[in-house]
């Protein structure tokens, strides 16, 4: 099955593309726009990827295991990004990841079963006077008590 | 004058957008400079503010700028640090969300000063929300005519683009950001040579923190005496002191360079929360070397810091109280290294992972004699001998732990070893 | 140009300006350690095994990447110094698993050699080490153990500067970090080989090497590539008396030697495979056919060369003086040192006056745009020089023109299949075969003499660009071989004439 992305991302890749000195540049945004529409980037997308951006797909293969936001297979519907920094321990984090955990049956790592959500314990978010924090998607959450995790996944639901 | 805005922080829910910012005196700095003042004018006034970098390193700006060479033609850039990653650090956030138009104006001026056309604001890929208000801004700002082929008028042209990153703290390091902002992985480069000479794309590149750009339109709004004057005079302006971790109120305080330590923790965050004593305090960001509860009535400037032997870094306080193992902090300081370790140079790839497993076992209650000594050593193994910076930031937090609180670590290990013979 | 004046270990010297300090060390005889950085490449920096220290300066700087400056003082052996290598290779060998006893690498392996000198401490490494894969399929026979491997990433800068094929990458990032290839796009190309040679480590190895032999029973021998016209330096690596179970390998592997006029720092992979032209199909013995016996030589009976050149002496004088001396055809290749043909030209062309000088070689096949050259054997100018250009005989008027045929190598059958070279030769009443390895050839003459290779010659060739190289024998001839130069001196002292 051929790769292929939407006309609007196509449209917006294009029009990333012509702002950069050089193409191979545009890679990191170019695979967050992959990713956004897809989910993840597949093998097909890669090698869509550097044929676009005119770099070899070894480069994009390099890219994407370098970085930790990117993903070479689907995620859940929604990631459930918690911090488990200082700041963030220093406030109960290790108690929240615990009753995320015990709340969704799944360890930090994993993605739910009825592929929901997927839980991933990270480095610092840039949020820590809002400790302990944690990131739905693009959504910053914090402080976050148990309630609040309550609140989140009911609203999600 | 009085009117026009002196602080980083705007306050009210609707500050970023640019009638706000135009109410509060935005871009008028931008246009007097680029409309009267030559480019070195600019370039000398901010080297008189005595300016010095907000993202760690603390070098001055203007001298920095005067790096990049003049006389050849290659495009230069500016690479504005948004990557934003150093643990405790929470103020770059504040500025684009608030004032996204206060960093555009220093942009300007920045690109002005240097003779840059092309600007790219690297910012941390879980800063989503973030780099889309600062497209808007940028938007609004190039409708206007303030940023495009022609800002103000002037025949200064200018592009700003918003670069995202993919999460790696690695990249907030001057030289990976290039190579990540290349399309390539965030793996620092060696140098010489500076990126003021071969930067990104080969061209001359300066790369500063949001923060330290945030101030430039300060320093022409009010002028640089004025900008000294509210710091030191070697260390000019406000910090945004970010407080977290154990304190009653956290956040984010705009005050004078050289505060003491110890009034930012008690008069303006709180004081320590949970009725608890200080243990340590993180003065600077994860990197900085810890202080003890003995150590807080420091003067928050460069060469105070330096001179306890810590640093002022990215000005990320954070408190730990006396009731945290120091053995948890040693273990979550090492994860955090070894898991942001771009994997390129010998000391760090292997050291920051080998640490992490000692620290993890030691927190776990499996601490051997000997631990301590190893930790110690294999720190001292990364320090200064790395090909980035990245190896101090993990050895010295790490060194300061062992040393200063080496024997709450040792009597954890002494204490696994009593209930084990028992 | 001014040179620049420095010191190194409290000894003054002058280099060039844009010396690095490692190189500097190296005009002196100093080598400092080191994984990632190679002559070939620019500085890299990561592996930082090459730090010293240099006055005045609060950190140690890598010798491979600093430049020299007037005045500048530099310790390579101080406390400091040897602490940082020290530490280096702990933090190598942490992760490291212990493979010496099963890895090829060993005897030539830059971790052991340096732990030997600079490390010799007790491991305090208590943790679980990182588990990777060991034996990953990279291509032509190359595998990778990525336990083994430092992350100098030598081989992965090599494909993309060298040969600009970049199939290797690096993946991940910290411990974990790993070389590997693409899905689907594994090394193909002719300088695969190269890699094995400049991993520091037993990380690339080898199908071919692998659990063959150990490194210190091998013989190295220097020499010349004789497998295109660019004429490459070699080393041939043999074995002799090990193992000791009657095991005829003798030639191991062939790896590159420094050569900046030539090959710089490599050799081509067809080049390498030249290791079974030494030691795959030779003849060892002379074989007398039907037609032999003529000669008086006895089919079957195992001859010896003083009998057998007294006999083609013979034969020779006998064509001569049947007033037939023009019917005496020869056919040379450009496998023959220069030294040896220029033997042919003045025995045959000078003394016994032969008008029918043939020079067949392989076909030649297609340059690589690196250092395989078209040409497909290594002495096409040599040969040139002494006006002894490449000439196909006419296969279908062979028997007209000649009576006796002396021919040199089995090149014609690069040319000719089996049935147009018997039906050729069918046509001429005497043939003697100089060859090395077996072919179809050997039934269709009367005389196989067994010739040795040119890694068991010495002499010189001239390569496609007109350098002419000498080489010493690389490694023994094999027992029943003679040298083409051995052959000549001898046949022309059985006809009574000097070749000087």
């Amino acid at each position: 099955m051929k790769f292929s992305l939407s006309a609007e991302s196509v449209k917006r890749i294009d029009e990333l593309i012509g702002r950069y000195p050089k193409k191979e540049a545009a890679l990191l945004p170019v695979l967050h726009i992959v990713q956004r529409e897809k989910g993840f980037i597949s093998r097909e997308a890669e090698e869509w990827v550097a044929g676009t951006l005119g770099v070899p797909p070894l480069r994009v293969s390099e890219v994407l295991s370098f970085y930790s936001l990117l993903r070479r297979g689907p995620a859940g519907k929604h990631v459930i990004q918690i911090c488990h920094n200082i700041s963030c321990f220093l406030a109960g984090a290790e108690e929240i990841v615990g009753y995320l955990e015990s709340r969704l049956g799944i360890k930090a790592g994993e993605t739910t079963a009825d592929g929901r959500f997927t839980l991933v314990a990270v480095e610092c978010l840039g949020n820590c006077d809002h400790a302990p924090c944690l990131m739905v998607d693009d959504d910053d959450y914090g402080p976050v008590s148990r309630e609040a995790i309550d609140g989140i996944l009911k609203r999600l639901a | 004058m009085a009117d026009r805005e002196t602080t980083l922080l705007a306050a009210g829910d609707n500050s970023f957008r640019l009638d706000a910012y135009l109410r509060r005196g935005g871009y008028e700095a931008a246009r007097k400079t680029l409309l009267s003042l030559k480019p070195r004018e600019v370039m000398d006034e901010v080297k008189k503010a005595n300016l010095r970098g907000r993202g760690g390193a603390g070098f001055p700006a203007g001298s920095k700028w005067a790096f990049v060479p003049q006389t050849d033609d290659r495009p230069k850039y500016l690479c504005v640090n948004a990557d934003e990653g150093e643990p405790g650090t929470f103020k770059d956030r504040a500025v684009m969300t608030r004032d996204p138009h206060l960093l555009i104006e220093g942009i300007i001026l920045t690109c002005y000063a240097v003779g840059i056309h092309t600007a790219f604001i690297y910012i941390r890929g879980e800063y989503e929300a973030i780099a889309r208000r600062l497209e808007e801004a940028l938007g609004e700002a190039g409708a206007k005519g303030f940023i495009g082929p022609d800002v103000f008028g002037s025949g200064f042209g200018l592009e700003v683009l918003v670069h995202r990153g993919a999460g790696a703290y690695i990249c907030g390091e001057e030289t990976a950001l290039l190579e990540s902002l290349e399309g390539k992985r965030g793996l620092p480069r060696l140098k010489p040579p500076f990126p003021a000479s071969v930067g990104l794309f080969v061209g001359p590149t300066v790369i500063n923190n949001v923060e330290t750009i945030a101030n430039i339109p300060l320093i022409f709004r009010h002028g640089a005496d004025w900008f000294t004057g509210r710091g030191l005079p070697r260390d000019g302006g406000t910090r945004l002191f970010g407080v977290s971790g154990a304190v009653r109120k956290p956040g984010l305080y705009e005050l004078p360079v050289g505060t003491p330590l110890r009034k930012i923790i008690f008069e303006h965050a709180g004081g320590p929360a949970g009725g608890q004593a200080i243990k340590a305090v993180i003065p600077g960001g994860l990197s900085a070397p810890f202080l003890t509860a003995n150590e807080i009535d420091v003067p928050m400037d460069y060469e105070s810091l330096a001179h306890i032997h810590s640093m002022l870094g990215s000005a990320g306080i954070i408190v730990i109280g006396e009731r945290t193992p120091m053995a948890d902090i040693l273990r979550i300081t090492a994860r955090f290294y070894a898991h942001e370790s771009c994997g390129q140079c010998t000391p760090c790839r292997i050291g920051t992972t080998w640490i992490s497993k000692i620290a993890d076992r030691l927190a776990s209650g499996g601490g051997a004699e000997g631990d301590l000594e190893t930790i110690r050593d294999l720190a001292e193994g990364m320090k200064g001998r790395t090909l980035c910076p990245m190896g101090d930031a993990a050895a010295m937090p790490i060194l300061s732990i062992v040393e200063k609180f080496g024997s709450e670590l040792a009597a954890a290990i002494a204490r696994k070893k009593d209930t084990e013979t028992e | 140009m001014n040179m620049v004046t420095i010191e190194i270990d409290g000894r003054s010297l002058q280099v060039e300006p844009g010396t690095t300090v490692l190189k500097a060390a190296e005009a002196i005889g100093i080598v400092i350690p080191r994984f990632c950085f190679h002559p070939a490449f620019e500085p890299e920096g990561s592996c930082r095994m090459c730090l010293v220290e240099i006055e005045g300066l609060p950190k140690l700087d890598l010798a491979c990447a600093t430049v020299v400056r007037e005045g500048m003082k530099v310790r390579t052996a101080t406390p400091r110094v040897v602490e940082a290598r020290k530490d280096v290779l702990e933090f190598l060998l942490a992760d490291h698993p212990l493979d010496c006893p099963i890895c090829d690498k060993a005897g030539e392996c830059f971790l052991q050699d340096y732990y030997d000198k600079h490390g010799r401490y007790a491991s305090r490494f208590f943790e679980s080490k990182e588990k990777k894969k060991k034996k990953i399929a990279i291509g032509k026979g190359l595998l990778l153990d990525r336990e083994r491997c430092v992350l100098c990433t030598r081989c992965v800068r090599f494909l993309r500067r060298v040969t600009g094929t970049g199939e290797l990458g690096v993946f991940e990032r910290g411990v974990k970090a790993e070389i590997g290839i693409d899905e689907g796009r594994d090394i193909r190309n002719n300088y695969s080989g190269n890699l094995v040679d400049i991993c520091p480590v037993g990380a690339i190895t080898d199908r071919d090497f692998r659990f063959k032999t150990r490194v210190w029973f091998l013989e190295k021998g220097r020499t010349v590539c004789p497998r295109c016209g660019r004429g490459c330096s070699i080393v041939v690596q043999s074995v002799r008396g090990y193992p000791l179970v009657g095991n005829e390998r003798r030639i191991y592997r062939i790896v590159a030697a420094e050569n900046p006029a030539v090959n710089g720092h490599w050799i081509c992979d067809f080049g390498r495979c030249g290791q079974h032209d030494i030691e795959d199909d030779r003849l060892t013995a002379i074989a007398v056919n039907d037609g032999g016996r003529s000669a008086g030589l006895q089919e079957g009976r195992p001859a010896d060369w003083n009998a057998v050149l007294k006999a083609l002496a013979g034969e020779i004088r006998t064509l001569g003086e049947a007033g037939r001396g023009t019917r005496l055809a020869v056919i040379l290749n450009s496998f023959l040192t220069d030294e040896e043909l220029g033997m042919c030209r003045k025995l045959f062309v000078d003394i016994l006056g032969v008008k029918d000088i043939f020079l067949v070689d392989p076909k030649p096949g297609e340059a690589d745009g690196l250092l395989l050259t078209a040409d497909r054997a290594p002495n096409v100018r040599g040969a040139a020089v002494l006006g002894l250009g490449p000439k196909p005989p006419d296969a279908a008027r062979l028997g007209e023109s000649a009576d006796m045929l002396l021919i040199f190598g089995s090149h014609l059958l690069d040319h000719l299949s089996p049935e147009q070279a018997a039906a050729a030769l069918g046509g001429v009443r005497r043939k003697w075969l100089f060859t090395a390895h077996r072919s179809a050839l050997d039934r269709l003459v009367d005389v196989v003499l067994p010739t040795a290779v040119p890694a068991e010659k010495k002499g010189s060739f001239t390569n496609v660009d007109g350098i002419t190289q000498s080489f010493a024998c690389a490694v023994r001839p094999r027992k029943g071989c003679l040298p083409e130069a051995e052959i000549l001196a001898r046949l022309a002292a059985e006809l009574g004439v000097k070749l000087e």
